[in-house]
């Protein structure tokens, strides 16, 4: 019989690249998320794997849903991707981001403890734990510092992971991610807002890119490794936490710089600052040391800032292409 | 025009000690009391069907920490210029049973308190009851303000949560909001379901021939404990400072549940041995092995001087529950508040 896994948030980028590689493994896989139709769910019909999920309709917001879902998907494994995952709008909707990036998880918890407590669970922690960065590289075990209310709630759910493991002996894993980013990432996020302007700018479908703290340094990775990594965490013999990162930064400049140079252009042609996009409490130099897993989990990032970039600016070129020749595929862009 | 301030959790021991002190320091005192279907608020009976004036500056509301728009309307209506947020689900070893709900009102409350007061764009300072359970298994064999933190427990991962949205609007918006690490602070109010208080009616009991013993968890936990009212006092001080930050409340000193038991039993002139049993069933998931405070902070920036050490707490409490059955009390603690406060602004135990 083939192992099943249940994964919420399954139609975010992090959902679709895990479904993609759990199904190459031979898995079952249940797929949570609130809305899962298949334009919400673009993500996996761009892997081709949509219609391979079963979905469960569910709320991480309701206790007595994922309780269901935990027992009618009886998973070997449990990975909690759902979450608001946009640490600016967390100042805008505070409340709602710690419903369900926080409280969410003691939910699936609880859900767990009562209808598969033999199940492994991953939960997806963040850099976001660590706040303002000084430059150095963060491990495992430095001190967490978050800095605005999506962090904090990320932080409660990362110590009640370990609270869990603890108490009650469960098999919960943190993995503390840093960045990490696709063509699958979101159009609000600043790596695939560039890319995608990038793109339009270079067909001649837009002439400017607004940007808010381009000097922010960042440990960007790649992400479908970043699930190979969350996998393996399940696999080892004893649960633990693990930092997922490149350890190297590069600025937003930089990204803004390569992506534009990829395209063939001048990127100080098209940018400009904007400070109302700059987050009432911004980070700053941050990178992730990752030794914990290379040695226990044999990961390495493969992919490195100048390879995703260009992933990413090639993959929305493509998308672009296509859409102006007329195509109409799984996209999240709808060109007004 | 006196100051008006709001309190959640004033039903409770640090509540009811803070909406007295405040009385008698001219406020008018706003609190929120949840519904239930038993009247819980004995505590503030005595200022309720008091003689004197106090209690025409004491507000009552029925609201909760998990109702946003109630919070709204009583904060819109109020109009306080101090919010003391001492509501909580605040049993640990209860919050492994009831985790979700925890979360929501000692975490997910912060954020709605604070998120209405940006609503109503009040001028209000803001004080939060973080806990020394914030410490949990001890990164540093004595905590100060700048100790990491390493919650064991759902209760203190939420206070944890509540602590960092505290600080995050406090840096976002500039809202004059301090978190009080507060370590274990008891009195006569505290609960009976809190290990000390436990232990202080459970004598009074026994004394009184209604039982023959007690039954403790683990005994072996460490705890730094002082006096209530003495903390409710630092919260006020908090707010009058000249700049918000956070602040380590405790006596400095630790002792074990066990020597808590012993003092006690000694202090009624019974041998614990003969009347404390042991069950695991009062222990939690997770402890907390050992807690003690460096309030340095607190006494350097806010003149902190604790007078109730652990014997004259022990005292104190184990008089006013002998008092409660109708006993007549051994009599130092009562004494020694006598002494030690010849202004106190507390009533009745």
């Amino acid at each position: 019989m083939s192992k099943r896994a249940l994964i919420t948030g399954v139609c975010g980028q992090d959902g679709a690249y895990l479904s993609q590689l759990l199904f190459e493994k031979g898995y079952e896989v249940f797929g949570l998320d609130m809305n899962t139709d298949s334009q919400a769910c673009w993500r996996l019909n761009y892997l081709d794997v949509y219609s391979k999920v079963k979905f469960i309709q569910a709320d991480m917001a309701d206790g007595k849903a994922l309780l269901e879902a935990v027992a009618s998907s009886s998973p070997a494994e449990i990975y909690n991707l759902a979450a608001h995952s946009s640490p600016g709008s967390s100042f805008r909707l505070p409340v709602e981001c710690g419903e369900i990036t926080g409280l969410g998880f003691v939910r699936l918890l609880e859900a767990a403890r009562e209808a598969a407590p033999q199940a492994r669970i991953f939960q997806a922690s963040t850099r976001d734990l660590f706040g303002a960065g000084d430059g150095s590289a963060y491990n495992e075990g430095q001190p967490f510092n978050p800095a605005n209310p999506y962090a904090a709630a990320k932080l409660y759910a990362h110590w009640m992971a370990r609270i869990y493991r603890e108490s009650y002996g469960m098999f919960i894993c943190n993995g503390i991610m840093f960045n990490h980013e696709s063509p699958l990432r979101g159009i609000e996020f600043v790596t695939r807002k560039i890319t995608d302007a990038v793109a339009r700018i270079s067909l001649g479908k837009e002439s400017r890119l607004a940007l808010g703290n381009i000097s922010a340094k960042v440990d960007w990775g790649y992400a479908p490794e970043y699930m190979q990594a969350a996998w393996r965490m399940l696999q080892q013999d004893a649960p633990d936490d693990y930092v997922v990162a490149t350890g190297q930064v590069h600025s937003v400049e930089e990204f803004a710089r390569r992506a534009f140079q990829v395209a063939g252009l001048k990127w100080s042609e098209y940018v400009e600052s904007d400070p109302a996009l700059m987050r009432p409490t911004d980070i700053v130099v941050q990178k992730g040391d990752y030794s914990r897993a290379r040695a226990r989990l044999d990961w390495e990032p493969r992919v490195k800032f100048d390879r995703l970039v260009e992933i990413m600016v090639k993959e929305d070129l493509k998308r672009w292409k296509r859409h102006l020749n007329g195509e109409r595929f799984p996209w999240d862009v709808s060109e007004t | 025009m006196a100051k008006k301030a709001f309190i959640t959790g004033i039903t409770g021991q640090d509540g009811s000690y803070l909406a007295e002190l405040l009385l008698v320091n001219g406020y008018e005192v706003h609190g929120i009391v949840r519904r239930a279907s038993t009247f819980h608020t004995t505590r503030l009976d005595h200022i309720k069907f008091g003689s004197d004036s106090k209690k025409e500056r004491l507000f009552l509301y029925y609201g909760d920490m998990t109702d946003s728009s109630n919070l709204n309307r009583v904060l819109e209506r109020v109009q306080p210029e101090e919010i003391y947020n001492l509501a909580a689900q605040s049993h640990v070893q209860i919050s492994f049973e009831v985790p979700e709900y925890s979360a929501e009102v000692d975490g997910i409350g912060v954020l709605r308190l604070l998120d209405a007061i940006r609503e109503t764009k009040l001028k209000t300072k803001f004080y939060q009851a973080s806990s020394s359970e914030l410490f949990g298994k001890v990164a540093e064999k004595i905590q100060s303000e700048s100790t990491p933190f390493y919650p064991r427990s759902p209760y203190a991962a939420a206070k944890l949560f509540g602590y960092w949205i505290v600080v995050n609007y406090r840096e976002a918006y500039n809202l004059f909001a301090c978190n009080g690490i507060l370590f274990n602070h008891e009195s006569p109010r505290r609960g009976e379901n809190f290990v000390t208080r436990k232990v202080t009616s459970g004598i009074a009991q026994i004394l009184a021939g209604k039982t023959d013993h007690i039954t403790m968890g683990n005994m072996d936990a460490q705890r730094d404990w002082g006096f209530a009212p003495e903390y409710v006092e630092i919260m006020w001080k908090m707010l009058q400072a000249p700049a918000p930050t956070d602040y380590v409340v405790g006596t400095g000193r630790k002792h074990s549940v066990k020597e808590f038991i012993e003092s006690a039993f000694a202090y009624a002139g019974l041998d614990w041995r003969k009347h404390v049993k042991q069950d695991a069933r009062f222990m939690r998931p997770t402890e907390v092995d050992e807690l003690q405070a460096d309030p340095s902070k607190a006494v350097r920036e806010l003149g902190w001087s604790p007078k109730v050490g652990f014997e004259e707490l022990v005292m104190i409490m184990v008089d006013a529950d002998m008092r409660t059955l109708g006993l007549k009390p051994v009599g130092k603690g009562d004494k020694f508040i006598k002494e030690a406060f010849p202004s106190r602004w507390w009533g009745i135990d």
